[in-house]
């Protein structure tokens, strides 16, 4: 599903990542670690195609970096559901705005969206919230939001970059499960996350990145 | 087709969502507007400033003692066939001691015992010169004719009403494309700022993939209704400053001009605003996708 052949990609400011290997299965749900700044927000960036690699291939769902024209990104990314340490939910519209957005994005009626919008709101435990605009939400709960709005159109891989950054550790213990809940769905999923403590002793694959270099932990 | 709905209502929300933004962009388009409504209306107005000074032109033509007043029509019917000129009244000799009794208390005719007053005529020009109007070739006319004996005419007022008039329709165009160049600025920051505040919600947008199309007409749709708004605002207070521009001339003034205001200036002031909504949404919109 995801395959990393030598990809090297450096910022304007000189940091990035170096001659990345990395194959990601359909179906699986890997880690990956790494410090603050080791290039795990550039390597998921990778994947969604919001930067491309200056040397190798990135390929996501056949999908290669090198054939990849900007009009096409958008229909990529509508099989791609994204969770961020931000949340990155629309502050001017309620919860169930923000997670009724990726089915308007799809097309889909008016009729059809409150019965799936109740759905991804009942896997992630906040219905009964619909009406509730973010900064009514704990930081659990908005998270929980952002994955709501991942999982809504039932994409093939959801990348989560430090999902749980701003989370306590019962918040982040929950939001991994919920992760795995999904997971058990035949998503794939890929994880980055600084905090090892968290990801041990659950027997995914975990990838290490560390000054831009990635190795199998 | 579920897409344009939801993205045509999204415009609608985008509206009440940013209620303050919203609010100030549709008052700097207002005021925009409005001064651009009140200089269109005013140029629209000008000549009709100037057919009412002109309609004020007065020539006086006083015939020579020996024409009587049958012989003065003759003369007169030569006047008005002068290029420029309006109206050509006579003013016979009983008429003339009439108006001396009337200005100065005293019948001449009483006290002098004949009638010294020469038979005359009041010349108006016409007023609707587009140009600069040149009084001096129809005095010129006149004082051709035989027997006319004296032509007393306000000349320095005429020639500089006439170029002042001349100096305002000169300037008119450029003064008139400067400040609508300055309220296209305006209403396309306006729009553009506005677009600018809500940044995040694009890259959001970009994120879950939206298609660039999906992401700006909600934008440009805001734009549009903001437009709208405040062209539908300007009218009313347009008509209605006009109209108290109208009374106060009316009441308190010995002017007799009545400014109107023409429904074509809103229609093109529409189409305008809505261009440039569409242009400043859609390019501000623009600047945020990558």
């Amino acid at each position: 599903m995801i395959e990393f052949k030598n990809v090297s990609y450096a910022h304007s400011k000189g940091y990035g990542v170096n001659s990345l290997n990395m194959a990601i299965d359909e179906g699986d749900f890997t880690f990956l670690i790494g410090p603050t700044g080791s290039g795990k927000t550039t390597l998921m960036r990778l994947i969604y195609f919001d930067i491309f690699p200056d040397t190798g291939l990135v390929k996501v769902n056949g999908n290669k970096s090198t054939d990849v024209s900007k009009r096409k990104i958008p229909n990529i990314r509508k099989s791609i559901g994204m969770v961020f340490q931000d949340y990155k939910l629309l502050k001017d519209r309620n919860l169930f705005e923000n997670v009724a957005l990726p089915l308007h994005v799809l097309g889909y009626s008016n009729r059809e969206v409150p019965d799936r919008v109740d759905e991804a709101l009942d896997l992630v435990g906040l219905v009964g919230k619909e009406m509730h605009y973010p900064n009514e939400l704990s930081g659990g709960e908005q998270q929980r939001a952002s994955l709501a709005r991942a999982i809504i159109k039932e994409p093939d891989l959801i990348l989560a970059d430090e999902p749980t950054g701003n989370l306590d550790p019962v918040a982040s213990f929950e939001l991994v499960r919920l992760l795995e809940t999904i997971h058990e769905t035949g998503t794939t999923i890929l994880m980055a996350s600084h905090n090892y403590n968290l990801i041990k002793g659950r027997g995914r694959p975990i990838y290490e990145l560390k000054d831009g270099v990635l190795r199998v932990r | 087709m579920n897409k344009i709905l939801y993205l045509l209502g999204e415009g609608f929300k985008n509206i009440w969502r940013h209620k303050m933004t919203a609010l100030t962009a549709i008052f700097s388009l207002f005021i925009a507007l409005y001064i651009v409504g009140i200089i269109a209306t005013a140029g629209n107005n000008t000549h009709k400033v100037l057919h009412y000074l002109r309609s004020k032109y007065k020539i006086e033509v006083f015939f020579s003692q020996n024409v009587s007043n049958e012989k003065a029509v003759g003369f007169i019917h030569k006047i008005k066939k002068i290029e420029g000129v309006r109206t050509a009244t006579i003013i016979e000799k009983e008429d003339a001691v009439r108006i001396f009794k009337d200005q100065f208390g005293e019948d001449i005719v009483e006290l002098l015992g004949y009638n010294p007053l020469p038979v005359s005529a009041v010349v108006n020009v016409n007023r609707n010169h587009r140009n600069f109007f040149n009084v001096e070739p129809i005095i010129k006319e006149i004082k051709s004719i035989p027997s006319v004996d004296e032509v007393r005419y306000q000349g320095n007022l005429i020639n500089k009403i006439e170029r002042n008039y001349k100096r305002i329709i000169d300037k008119l165009p450029y003064l008139s494309g400067v400040i609508v160049l300055i309220a296209v600025l305006i209403i396309y920051n306006t729009i553009k700022l506005s677009v600018y505040s809500r940044k995040e919600v694009i890259e959001t947008l970009q994120l879950i993939g939206a298609s660039n199309i999906f992401i700006k007409l909600p934008f440009v749709i805001e734009g549009i209704l903001i437009g709208m708004i405040s062209v539908i605002l300007v009218f009313p207070s347009l008509f209605m400053s006009v109209k108290a521009f109208n009374y106060l001339i009316a009441s308190f003034s010995s002017f007799n001009i009545k400014v109107n205001f023409d429904p074509f200036v809103l229609v093109w002031m529409f189409l305008i605003v809505i261009l440039i909504s569409i242009i400043g949404s859609y390019r501000a919109a623009s600047n945020f996708l990558k």
